[in-house]
């Protein structure tokens, strides 16, 4: 297995001899068991192992960062922004904040502590990544523009492996809209593996909107570990269609009275597609709140996963937990799992949990197309329909029509 | 403008419309009334071009015939169909539903689509004459709409798309009073010399606000008579028992 990888060290610019062979080690670990494949619980649906080794010849860690390139922004409305390309932070720009507000700075290993890794992917990601951007916003402040955090990656990439490090931190009374946007250039393949950690304090707001801007044939992995205090908000809204491979692992931690989660997914999957959302989300204090929708559409021979564990520890009384996914099936050679696990150890709680799926409602075809609407565009509208009440409770109307352009696009095919 | 001929519909090879005859001219109101099982909601969905019936004669549209004519395309050339059931399509915004109808139906005409600020303008004007909410527009299709909700908003619909001949399946079912009204006047001021009704009710309350030229009566699946306004009246006094 080693033959097929050229992981080097050396190639990371800047590390010490210490923070080398601690890498080194992180490597090692990683080599034992290599990539996740089906055998493990938590990768069952998705056997990223076999994946690489048809999709990869021999992988490499990235070494490419410097790119001559003008950033492309998007001109929807004002924002700040943070750009990265192939992971690396290259510029940020917050021109609409208080400066003393904000901090912004490079997040590798050894400047922060990063998060303690859980499987072999989190040992690769400890052992290559390259410095993605630490965000820090202090207290009692509200980000007056959104967040763009835009991930761009060169065309000029072939068989590399891309480990990057984000770490976020809303510091007490604050609030921030960020949109993470992807935009990929390039159509050789390439891995990502992303590790990020969220640290949101009391009565913190966080809305993270995750966005493709467009197709990519390439192989994206998330774990985000997030860990809230009291009166916090953390909602997630995941737009990510177009995406080949995708896997998003929430670990979400709710750690004091009256903090609340929300995850709203919304995937259109075509043609071999292949996307996984995971979470646990664990009640560690009473009165707290979490809240999962997961919509999929299923063309073509695509494939969509969701694996939502919701544990309750015994304290945790007047716990609300509910999660529910919904799939639309569109062609038979298309396949849908779905794991919901409920770890509950307090006796005063309310989780609920619940899977549907299903073809389009032939009525409301009808329906629509007694209104003079084409069969297709009334397919159109009732998927798009499918996938989007979860607008209704995005606040932001900038974003929100960005978000509606987006699923108008990645419906209708382009 | 339309005229059925000798129509016979099966469903499953249960035959359901049996010999079927009916001309509406421009300009005419009927009724078409019936006991449960008479076959008049088949009736409304065939015309509408709804799938799964098998059918024999010829319906004719303006001259044509439109048996094989798709669902969208019938609602193009002008056939509408009030629903007795309006679906409820949870995430569509009513708006966006009503300008893609209205769109899809100018542009079959080779009409010019209008664009959402014109749309606007013209959906808020058609909803007050009806004492429609603006706020109901915004809302997801009938999603949540009571009953007298979602048949103003098939009556709404109507007076958008213009069409010329509106079908009206057991519109007055689960209205009250005042939501049958709103919805007749809808109707009567609608009523123009070049486009007609067909008004398929169980009773003869809807016909008290909307007076029809013809009434026919519908009996396992045939035409078994038909008659001026009155015929109503009788029929609500004797019932279809007699017939």
């Amino acid at each position: 297995m080693i033959e097929n990888y050229n992981f080097n060290i050396d190639k990371i610019p800047n590390l010490s001899q210490e923070e080398k062979s601690i890498r080194k080690k992180n490597l090692d670990i990683f080599f034992q068991s290599g990539f996740p494949n089906k055998k493990l619980e938590d990768w069952k649906f998705t056997d990223l192992n076999s994946l690489i080794s048809k999709n990869f010849q021999k992988l490499t860690n990235i070494e490419k960062f410097n790119i001559d390139k003008k950033l492309e922004l998007l001109n929807n409305f004002q924002h700040n922004y943070v750009y990265l390309i192939n992971g690396k932070m290259n510029s940020y720009n917050f021109s609409h904040e208080e400066k003393d507000k904000i901090i912004i700075d490079n997040f590798n290993n050894s400047n922060r502590n990063a998060n303690k890794p859980l499987n072999s992917l989190n040992f690769l990601n400890d052992a290559l990544a390259i410095d993605g951007f630490y965000l820090e916003i202090k207290e009692n402040y509200k980000l007056k523009k959104p967040l763009i955090i835009y991930n761009f990656f060169s065309n000029n990439l072939k068989d590399v492996i891309i480990s990057n490090k984000n770490s976020i931190k809303i510091n007490k009374g604050s609030s921030v809209d960020l949109i993470e946007y992807s935009l990929d250039d390039s159509n050789n393949c390439f891995i990502k593996n992303t590790n990020e950690q969220i640290n949101l304090d009391e009565g913190s707001n966080l809305n993270y909107f995750v966005l493709q801007g467009s197709k990519s044939n390439n192989f994206f992995y998330k774990y985000i570990k997030s860990k809230l205090k009291k009166n916090s908000n953390y909602n997630n809204y995941i737009l990510t269609s177009g995406l080949k491979f995708n896997k998003i692992e929430f670990d979400i931690e709710l750690n004091d009275d009256n903090s609340n989660c929300e995850i709203y997914s919304a995937l259109n999957l075509k043609e071999n597609n292949h996307q996984e959302i995971k979470t646990l989300i664990a009640h560690n204090s009473p009165y707290c709140r979490s809240y999962q929708v997961i919509k999929t559409v299923l063309n073509d021979q695509s494939k969509g996963v969701y694996q939502g564990k919701i544990y309750v520890k015994n304290q945790a009384q007047k716990t609300n937990a509910y999660q529910l996914s919904k799939t639309l099936i569109l062609n038979d050679k298309s396949e849908f799992n779905a794991k919901p696990e409920l770890e509950i150890y307090a006796d005063d709680v309310k989780c609920s949990h619940g899977s549907t799926s299903g073809s389009i409602d032939e009525n409301s075809i009808y329906y629509l197309m007694t209104r003079g609407i084409s069969e297709i565009d009334a397919k159109q509208l009732l998927i798009k329909g499918f996938l989007a009440d979860f607008l209704e409770k995005v606040k932001n109307q900038e974003i929100k029509m960005l978000f509606e352009e987006n699923l108008e696009r990645q419906v209708n095919g382009s | 403008m339309l005229n059925i001929k000798n129509l016979k519909v099966s469903v499953e090879n249960k035959l359901i419309l049996n010999d079927l005859n009916l001309k509406i001219n421009p300009g005419e109101v009927h009724a078409i009334m019936g006991p449960n099982g008479s076959g008049k909601s088949t009736l409304a969905n065939v015309l509408s071009g709804k799938k799964g019936y098998e059918i024999q004669g010829e319906i004719l549209f303006d001259e044509l015939n439109i048996n094989d004519i798709s669902v969208e395309e019938r609602a193009q050339k002008g056939i509408f169909l009030a629903f007795q059931y309006p679906v409820e399509i949870p995430g569509v915004n009513t708006n966006v539903f009503l300008r893609t109808s209205l769109n899809s139906i100018r542009k079959s005409k080779g009409e010019k689509e209008l664009d959402t600020l014109n749309f606007l303008k013209l959906i808020k004007e058609k909803a007050k004459e009806l004492g429609i909410d603006e706020k109901f527009l915004s809302r997801q299709l009938n999603v949540g709409f009571s009953g007298g909700e979602k048949k103003k908003n098939e009556i709404l619909q109507m007076k958008l798309l213009q069409p010329k001949l509106s079908i009206l399946d057991e519109t007055d079912s689960g209205l009250d009073i005042d939501a049958l009204k709103i919805v007749a006047d809808g109707v009567n001021s609608y009523k123009k010399k070049d486009n007609a009704f067909l008004i398929i009710t169980h009773y003869q309350r809807l016909l008290d606000y909307i007076k029809p030229d013809f009434i026919h009566v519908l009996s396992k699946g045939k035409i078994v008579k038909t008659g001026s306004a009155e015929l109503a009246l009788e029929l609500e006094k004797s019932g279809y028992k007699n017939l």
